[in-house]
Protein backbone atom coordinates (compact mmCIF):
# COMPACT_ATOMS: atom_id res chain seq x y z
CA UNK A 1 0.00 0.00 0.00
CA UNK A 2 3.11 2.38 -0.16
CA UNK A 3 1.31 4.34 -2.59
CA UNK A 4 -1.75 5.53 -0.79
CA UNK A 5 0.04 7.16 1.72
CA UNK A 6 -2.60 8.18 3.58
CA UNK A 7 -4.11 4.80 3.32
CA UNK A 8 -4.71 2.90 6.88
CA UNK A 9 -5.75 -0.74 6.41
CA UNK A 10 -6.05 -2.95 9.16
CA UNK A 11 -7.07 -7.09 9.93
CA UNK A 12 -7.44 -8.49 6.26
CA UNK A 13 -3.34 -7.72 5.07
CA UNK A 14 -2.68 -5.76 2.20
CA UNK A 15 -4.25 -7.10 -0.79
CA UNK A 16 -7.60 -7.56 0.41
CA UNK A 17 -7.36 -4.33 1.67
CA UNK A 18 -6.39 -3.02 -1.57
CA UNK A 19 -9.42 -4.65 -3.22
CA UNK A 20 -11.52 -3.43 -0.50
CA UNK A 21 -10.44 -0.16 -1.24
CA UNK A 22 -10.99 -0.61 -5.23
CA UNK A 23 -14.35 -1.44 -4.73
CA UNK A 24 -14.91 1.92 -3.77
CA UNK A 25 -12.94 3.83 -6.42
CA UNK A 26 -14.95 1.71 -8.95
CA UNK A 27 -18.58 1.40 -7.55
CA UNK A 28 -19.39 4.58 -5.79
CA UNK A 29 -18.12 8.35 -5.98
CA UNK A 30 -19.16 11.29 -8.26
CA UNK A 31 -20.62 10.19 -11.55
CA UNK A 32 -21.35 13.49 -13.98
CA UNK A 33 -23.60 12.89 -17.16
CA UNK A 34 -22.10 15.09 -19.22
CA UNK A 35 -18.89 13.33 -18.53
CA UNK A 36 -17.73 9.64 -20.44
CA UNK A 37 -16.98 7.23 -18.27
CA UNK A 38 -14.48 4.73 -19.14
CA UNK A 39 -15.25 0.83 -20.46
CA UNK A 40 -15.49 -1.29 -17.31
CA UNK A 41 -16.31 -4.46 -19.04
CA UNK A 42 -13.84 -7.47 -18.07
CA UNK A 43 -13.31 -6.37 -15.00
CA UNK A 44 -14.00 -8.98 -12.64
CA UNK A 45 -13.64 -6.83 -9.66
CA UNK A 46 -16.70 -5.18 -10.89
CA UNK A 47 -18.67 -8.74 -10.59
CA UNK A 48 -21.10 -8.16 -7.71
CA UNK A 49 -22.54 -11.58 -7.19
CA UNK A 50 -25.75 -11.67 -4.80
CA UNK A 51 -25.09 -14.92 -2.53
CA UNK A 52 -25.52 -17.39 -4.65
CA UNK A 53 -22.55 -19.14 -3.41
CA UNK A 54 -23.64 -20.13 0.08
CA UNK A 55 -26.74 -21.97 -1.72
CA UNK A 56 -24.75 -24.17 -3.80
CA UNK A 57 -24.14 -28.12 -3.57
CA UNK A 58 -20.89 -27.57 -3.36
CA UNK A 59 -21.10 -25.24 -0.50
CA UNK A 60 -23.41 -27.62 1.45
CA UNK A 61 -21.24 -30.52 0.96
CA UNK A 62 -18.01 -28.78 1.77
CA UNK A 63 -19.72 -27.08 5.05
CA UNK A 64 -20.74 -31.09 5.77
CA UNK A 65 -17.17 -31.97 5.43
CA UNK A 66 -15.63 -28.93 7.35
CA UNK A 67 -18.42 -29.86 9.84
CA UNK A 68 -17.13 -33.62 9.90
CA UNK A 69 -13.65 -32.81 10.95
CA UNK A 70 -14.22 -29.82 13.31
CA UNK A 71 -12.95 -30.82 16.78
CA UNK A 72 -15.72 -31.15 18.89
CA UNK A 73 -14.04 -31.86 21.90
CA UNK A 74 -16.33 -29.45 23.48
CA UNK A 75 -19.47 -30.75 21.61
CA UNK A 76 -21.98 -32.98 21.19
CA UNK A 77 -21.80 -34.31 24.74
CA UNK A 78 -19.53 -32.00 26.80
CA UNK A 79 -21.76 -28.57 26.11
CA UNK A 80 -19.30 -26.36 24.82
CA UNK A 81 -18.37 -24.10 27.37
CA UNK A 82 -18.16 -20.35 25.99
CA UNK A 83 -14.06 -19.53 27.24
CA UNK A 84 -13.32 -22.95 25.38
CA UNK A 85 -14.55 -21.76 22.48
CA UNK A 86 -13.85 -18.18 22.55
CA UNK A 87 -10.03 -19.33 23.08
CA UNK A 88 -9.79 -21.49 19.81
CA UNK A 89 -11.85 -18.85 17.65
CA UNK A 90 -9.42 -16.32 18.98
CA UNK A 91 -6.27 -18.61 17.89
CA UNK A 92 -7.98 -18.69 14.47
CA UNK A 93 -8.79 -15.18 14.35
CA UNK A 94 -5.36 -13.96 14.64
CA UNK A 95 -3.54 -16.40 12.52
CA UNK A 96 -6.65 -15.34 9.79
CA UNK A 97 -5.59 -11.76 9.81
CA UNK A 98 -2.27 -12.45 8.49
CA UNK A 99 -3.25 -14.76 5.55
CA UNK A 100 -6.84 -14.26 4.75
CA UNK A 101 -10.15 -15.14 6.23
CA UNK A 102 -9.99 -18.95 6.33
CA UNK A 103 -6.63 -19.21 7.11
CA UNK A 104 -7.07 -20.20 10.64
CA UNK A 105 -8.97 -23.25 9.99
CA UNK A 106 -6.90 -24.45 7.65
CA UNK A 107 -5.43 -27.83 9.50
CA UNK A 108 -8.67 -29.31 10.73
CA UNK A 109 -10.63 -28.68 7.39
CA UNK A 110 -10.73 -30.63 4.58
CA UNK A 111 -7.98 -30.71 1.26
CA UNK A 112 -10.88 -28.83 -1.17
CA UNK A 113 -11.19 -25.90 1.19
CA UNK A 114 -7.55 -26.01 1.46
CA UNK A 115 -7.76 -25.43 -1.94
CA UNK A 116 -10.20 -23.40 -2.38
CA UNK A 117 -8.24 -21.19 0.04
CA UNK A 118 -5.13 -21.31 -1.89
CA UNK A 119 -6.57 -20.29 -5.21
CA UNK A 120 -7.79 -17.23 -3.53
CA UNK A 121 -4.43 -16.07 -1.86
CA UNK A 122 -2.96 -15.47 -4.99
CA UNK A 123 -4.86 -12.33 -6.10
CA UNK A 124 -6.93 -9.98 -4.73
CA UNK A 125 -10.00 -10.80 -2.37
CA UNK A 126 -12.39 -12.98 -1.51
CA UNK A 127 -11.99 -16.65 -1.73
CA UNK A 128 -15.42 -17.03 -2.00
CA UNK A 129 -15.80 -15.35 -5.18
CA UNK A 130 -12.37 -16.89 -6.72
CA UNK A 131 -13.86 -20.15 -5.94
CA UNK A 132 -16.81 -19.47 -7.48
CA UNK A 133 -15.49 -18.38 -10.72
CA UNK A 134 -13.10 -21.20 -10.42
CA UNK A 135 -16.40 -22.97 -10.14
CA UNK A 136 -17.48 -21.75 -12.85
CA UNK A 137 -15.11 -22.49 -15.37
CA UNK A 138 -14.93 -26.02 -14.34
CA UNK A 139 -18.65 -25.91 -15.36
CA UNK A 140 -17.86 -24.83 -18.57
CA UNK A 141 -14.82 -26.92 -19.49
CA UNK B 1 -7.27 16.36 -25.57
CA UNK B 2 -9.70 14.85 -23.05
CA UNK B 3 -9.50 15.53 -19.84
CA UNK B 4 -9.85 12.89 -16.83
CA UNK B 5 -11.44 14.25 -13.75
CA UNK B 6 -10.25 12.85 -10.22
CA UNK B 7 -12.17 15.14 -8.42
CA UNK B 8 -13.96 18.33 -6.91
CA UNK B 9 -12.72 20.69 -4.13
CA UNK B 10 -12.91 24.39 -2.71
CA UNK B 11 -10.35 26.40 -5.20
CA UNK B 12 -9.38 27.77 -1.64
CA UNK B 13 -7.84 24.04 -1.38
CA UNK B 14 -4.17 23.79 -0.43
CA UNK B 15 -1.90 23.55 -3.43
CA UNK B 16 -1.08 19.80 -4.54
CA UNK B 17 2.29 18.32 -4.57
CA UNK B 18 4.41 19.36 -7.35
CA UNK B 19 4.92 15.86 -9.36
CA UNK B 20 2.08 14.37 -8.65
CA UNK B 21 1.67 11.27 -10.98
CA UNK B 22 -2.14 10.43 -12.08
CA UNK B 23 -3.62 7.52 -14.44
CA UNK B 24 -1.66 6.82 -17.79
CA UNK B 25 1.76 5.06 -18.37
CA UNK B 26 3.37 7.12 -17.94
CA UNK B 27 1.65 8.58 -15.17
CA UNK B 28 -0.05 12.16 -16.86
CA UNK B 29 0.58 15.43 -14.32
CA UNK B 30 -2.25 16.37 -11.65
CA UNK B 31 -3.44 19.91 -12.77
CA UNK B 32 -5.86 21.81 -10.97
CA UNK B 33 -8.64 23.75 -13.29
CA UNK B 34 -10.86 26.50 -11.62
CA UNK B 35 -13.96 27.94 -11.65
CA UNK B 36 -15.67 30.84 -9.38
CA UNK B 37 -15.27 29.05 -5.56
CA UNK B 38 -14.47 25.56 -6.83
CA UNK B 39 -11.69 23.30 -8.58
CA UNK B 40 -11.34 20.16 -10.75
CA UNK B 41 -8.45 17.91 -10.11
CA UNK B 42 -7.53 16.74 -13.48
CA UNK B 43 -5.03 15.53 -15.68
CA UNK B 44 -4.96 14.85 -19.69
CA UNK B 45 -6.64 11.55 -20.35
CA UNK B 46 -4.45 9.15 -21.51
CA UNK B 47 -6.02 7.17 -24.95
CA UNK B 48 -7.21 3.60 -24.39
CA UNK B 49 -7.44 4.20 -20.52
CA UNK B 50 -8.83 0.64 -19.15
CA UNK B 51 -9.23 -0.04 -15.61
CA UNK B 52 -5.98 -1.21 -14.66
CA UNK B 53 -4.78 -1.98 -11.69
CA UNK B 54 -2.26 0.87 -11.67
CA UNK B 55 -5.11 3.47 -12.77
CA UNK B 56 -6.76 2.53 -10.34
CA UNK B 57 -4.36 3.29 -7.48
CA UNK B 58 -3.17 6.29 -9.57
CA UNK B 59 -6.69 7.56 -9.38
CA UNK B 60 -7.04 6.50 -5.16
CA UNK B 61 -3.22 8.20 -4.59
CA UNK B 62 -4.54 11.36 -5.94
CA UNK B 63 -7.83 11.61 -4.20
CA UNK B 64 -6.05 10.65 -1.35
CA UNK B 65 -3.28 13.05 -1.17
CA UNK B 66 -5.72 15.86 -2.13
CA UNK B 67 -8.00 15.18 0.17
CA UNK B 68 -5.52 14.68 3.39
CA UNK B 69 -5.22 18.57 2.80
CA UNK B 70 -9.02 19.12 2.65
CA UNK B 71 -12.52 18.13 1.52
CA UNK B 72 -12.80 16.46 -2.07
CA UNK B 73 -15.76 15.41 -3.69
CA UNK B 74 -14.01 12.80 -5.11
CA UNK B 75 -15.20 11.21 -9.04
CA UNK B 76 -16.33 7.50 -10.00
CA UNK B 77 -13.01 6.24 -11.51
CA UNK B 78 -12.59 6.33 -14.90
CA UNK B 79 -14.74 9.94 -15.84
CA UNK B 80 -13.53 11.69 -18.94
CA UNK B 81 -14.53 15.00 -20.18
CA UNK B 82 -14.04 16.09 -23.64
CA UNK B 83 -11.89 18.99 -22.78
CA UNK B 84 -10.91 21.62 -19.57
CA UNK B 85 -14.07 23.66 -21.02
CA UNK B 86 -15.80 20.76 -20.48
CA UNK B 87 -14.77 20.26 -16.72
CA UNK B 88 -15.23 24.24 -16.18
CA UNK B 89 -18.38 24.22 -17.54
CA UNK B 90 -20.07 21.90 -15.25
CA UNK B 91 -18.31 23.25 -12.38
CA UNK B 92 -20.12 26.69 -13.20
CA UNK B 93 -23.43 25.05 -13.94
CA UNK B 94 -23.50 22.99 -10.48
CA UNK B 95 -21.33 25.39 -8.54
CA UNK B 96 -24.18 25.40 -5.43
CA UNK B 97 -24.43 22.14 -5.54
CA UNK B 98 -21.05 20.95 -5.10
CA UNK B 99 -19.94 23.46 -2.77
CA UNK B 100 -23.10 22.22 -0.20
CA UNK B 101 -21.42 19.14 -0.87
CA UNK B 102 -17.44 20.18 0.00
CA UNK B 103 -19.48 22.50 3.10
CA UNK B 104 -21.24 19.13 4.34
CA UNK B 105 -18.41 16.81 4.14
CA UNK B 106 -15.61 19.26 5.29
CA UNK B 107 -13.66 18.00 7.83
CA UNK B 108 -15.08 14.70 7.58
CA UNK B 109 -13.36 11.29 6.25
CA UNK B 110 -15.11 7.65 5.32
CA UNK B 111 -14.06 5.03 6.94
CA UNK B 112 -15.28 1.35 5.09
CA UNK B 113 -15.73 -1.55 6.95
CA UNK B 114 -16.16 -5.20 5.98
CA UNK B 115 -16.60 -7.93 7.59
CA UNK B 116 -16.64 -12.00 6.86
CA UNK B 117 -16.75 -14.31 9.46
CA UNK B 118 -14.03 -16.75 10.49
CA UNK B 119 -15.09 -19.64 9.53
CA UNK B 120 -13.88 -22.38 12.08
CA UNK B 121 -15.05 -20.33 14.65
CA UNK B 122 -18.82 -19.68 13.04
CA UNK B 123 -18.87 -22.95 12.60
CA UNK B 124 -18.41 -24.19 16.22
CA UNK B 125 -20.64 -21.43 16.86
CA UNK B 126 -23.69 -22.76 15.10
CA UNK B 127 -22.61 -26.38 16.24
CA UNK B 128 -22.34 -25.21 19.90
CA UNK B 129 -26.12 -23.61 19.36
CA UNK B 130 -27.93 -26.30 17.47
CA UNK B 131 -28.43 -29.67 19.22
CA UNK B 132 -29.37 -31.02 15.73
CA UNK B 133 -27.57 -30.28 13.52
CA UNK B 134 -24.70 -31.34 16.30
CA UNK B 135 -26.23 -34.58 16.10
CA UNK B 136 -26.93 -35.01 12.94
CA UNK B 137 -23.00 -33.78 12.34
CA UNK B 138 -22.21 -36.67 14.98
CA UNK B 139 -24.39 -39.39 13.21
CA UNK B 140 -22.74 -38.66 9.87
CA UNK B 141 -19.26 -38.85 11.58
CA UNK B 142 -19.97 -42.33 13.25
CA UNK B 143 -20.85 -43.17 9.31
CA UNK B 144 -17.74 -42.64 8.35
CA UNK B 145 -18.45 -39.10 6.80
CA UNK B 146 -22.30 -39.96 5.87
CA UNK B 147 -24.26 -40.59 2.90
CA UNK B 148 -24.45 -37.86 -0.04
CA UNK B 149 -27.66 -37.25 1.08
CA UNK B 150 -26.37 -36.91 4.29
CA UNK B 151 -24.15 -34.75 3.68
CA UNK B 152 -26.23 -31.97 1.81
CA UNK B 153 -28.88 -32.26 4.34
CA UNK B 154 -25.97 -31.24 6.92
CA UNK B 155 -24.77 -28.54 4.85
CA UNK B 156 -27.63 -27.23 3.92
CA UNK B 157 -29.03 -26.85 7.51
CA UNK B 158 -25.58 -25.24 8.73
CA UNK B 159 -25.40 -23.06 5.55
CA UNK B 160 -28.46 -21.49 6.34
CA UNK B 161 -27.54 -21.25 10.01
CA UNK B 162 -24.38 -19.87 8.77
CA UNK B 163 -26.05 -17.26 6.27
CA UNK B 164 -28.81 -16.57 9.73
CA UNK B 165 -25.69 -15.45 11.51
CA UNK B 166 -24.24 -13.55 9.22
CA UNK B 167 -26.96 -11.20 8.67
CA UNK B 168 -26.97 -11.26 12.37
CA UNK B 169 -23.64 -10.17 12.92
CA UNK B 170 -23.78 -7.69 10.46
CA UNK B 171 -26.42 -5.58 12.08
CA UNK B 172 -24.80 -6.17 15.21
CA UNK B 173 -21.75 -4.36 13.75
CA UNK B 174 -22.92 -1.60 12.08
CA UNK B 175 -25.41 -0.17 15.32
CA UNK B 176 -21.98 -0.80 17.79
CA UNK B 177 -20.22 1.61 14.68
CA UNK B 178 -23.10 4.06 13.50
CA UNK B 179 -23.90 6.06 16.78
CA UNK B 180 -19.74 7.12 16.24
CA UNK B 181 -20.49 8.03 12.47
CA UNK B 182 -22.52 11.12 11.12
CA UNK B 183 -23.55 9.31 8.41
CA UNK B 184 -24.04 5.54 7.34
CA UNK B 185 -23.95 4.00 3.90
CA UNK B 186 -24.22 -0.08 3.31
CA UNK B 187 -22.34 -1.35 -0.03
CA UNK B 188 -23.70 -3.40 -2.34
CA UNK B 189 -24.09 -7.23 -0.79
CA UNK B 190 -21.46 -9.75 -2.18
CA UNK B 191 -20.30 -13.12 -1.46
CA UNK B 192 -16.99 -11.30 -0.65
CA UNK B 193 -18.07 -10.52 3.19
CA UNK B 194 -21.11 -10.39 5.02
CA UNK B 195 -20.69 -6.31 6.05
CA UNK B 196 -19.78 -3.69 3.73
CA UNK B 197 -20.70 -0.62 5.27
CA UNK B 198 -19.24 3.00 5.36
CA UNK B 199 -19.41 5.62 7.72
CA UNK B 200 -19.05 9.18 7.60
CA UNK B 201 -16.24 10.05 10.70
CA UNK B 202 -15.31 13.51 11.71
CA UNK B 203 -11.36 13.43 11.43
CA UNK B 204 -11.89 14.85 15.29
CA UNK B 205 -13.28 11.43 16.61
CA UNK B 206 -11.90 9.44 13.85
CA UNK B 207 -9.94 7.55 17.14
CA UNK B 208 -12.51 6.92 18.93
CA UNK B 209 -14.09 5.34 15.91
CA UNK B 210 -10.93 3.21 15.51
CA UNK B 211 -11.38 2.24 18.99
CA UNK B 212 -14.76 0.95 18.93
CA UNK B 213 -13.66 -1.61 15.88
CA UNK B 214 -11.32 -2.54 18.15
CA UNK B 215 -13.66 -3.40 21.05
CA UNK B 216 -15.91 -4.95 18.12
CA UNK B 217 -13.03 -7.09 17.51
CA UNK B 218 -12.16 -8.15 20.92
CA UNK B 219 -15.75 -8.76 21.25
CA UNK B 220 -16.63 -10.39 18.44
CA UNK B 221 -13.61 -13.05 17.52
CA UNK B 222 -15.42 -15.12 15.10
CA UNK B 223 -15.97 -11.73 12.82
CA UNK B 224 -12.84 -10.52 10.77
CA UNK B 225 -13.43 -6.95 10.39
CA UNK B 226 -11.38 -5.00 7.82
CA UNK B 227 -11.31 -1.44 7.97
CA UNK B 228 -10.02 1.20 5.14
CA UNK B 229 -9.46 4.63 6.21
CA UNK B 230 -9.61 8.17 6.05
CA UNK B 231 -10.82 7.67 2.58
CA UNK B 232 -12.00 10.43 0.61
CA UNK B 233 -16.12 10.42 1.09
CA UNK B 234 -16.67 8.11 -2.00
CA UNK B 235 -20.06 6.76 -0.40
CA UNK B 236 -21.31 10.82 0.33
CA UNK B 237 -20.74 12.90 -2.41
CA UNK B 238 -24.48 12.69 -3.20
CA UNK B 239 -27.04 13.41 -0.92
CA UNK B 240 -29.17 10.21 -2.03
CA UNK B 241 -27.37 7.35 -0.76
CA UNK B 242 -25.78 8.66 2.84
CA UNK B 243 -28.35 8.77 5.10
CA UNK B 244 -27.97 10.06 8.69
CA UNK B 245 -26.84 7.67 10.81
CA UNK B 246 -30.10 7.44 12.93
CA UNK B 247 -32.66 7.13 9.86
CA UNK B 248 -30.32 4.14 8.41
CA UNK B 249 -30.79 2.20 12.43
CA UNK B 250 -34.60 2.88 11.87
CA UNK B 251 -34.85 1.45 8.35
CA UNK B 252 -32.87 -1.36 9.43
CA UNK B 253 -35.09 -1.96 12.49
CA UNK B 254 -38.11 -1.82 10.09
CA UNK B 255 -36.87 -4.37 7.57
CA UNK B 256 -36.55 -7.30 10.44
Amino acid sequence: MSVVPAQQTGGGGGSSGLYDVLELVLDRGLVIDAFVRVSLVGIEILKIDVRVVVASVDTYLRFAEACNRLDLESGPRKSPGLPDVVGQITESGARGKSKGALSGAAQTISDAFNQARQEGEGESRPRARRTASARRKEEQE
Amino acid sequence: MSTYVYGITASSHPALPEDLGGVGDPPRRVRVLTEGGLAAVVSDAPEGLRPKRRDLLAHQNVLSQAGAAGCVLPMRFGSIAPDDEAVTGVLAERADHYRERLGALDGRVEYNIKANHVEEAVLHHVMAENPEIRALAEANRQAGGGSYEDKIRLGEMVAAEVKAREAQDATVLQRLLEPLAEAVSVGPDSTGWLANVSFLVDRGSAEDFLTAVEQARKDHPHLEIRVNGPLPPYSFVEPGPAEPANAAAGADAGAE
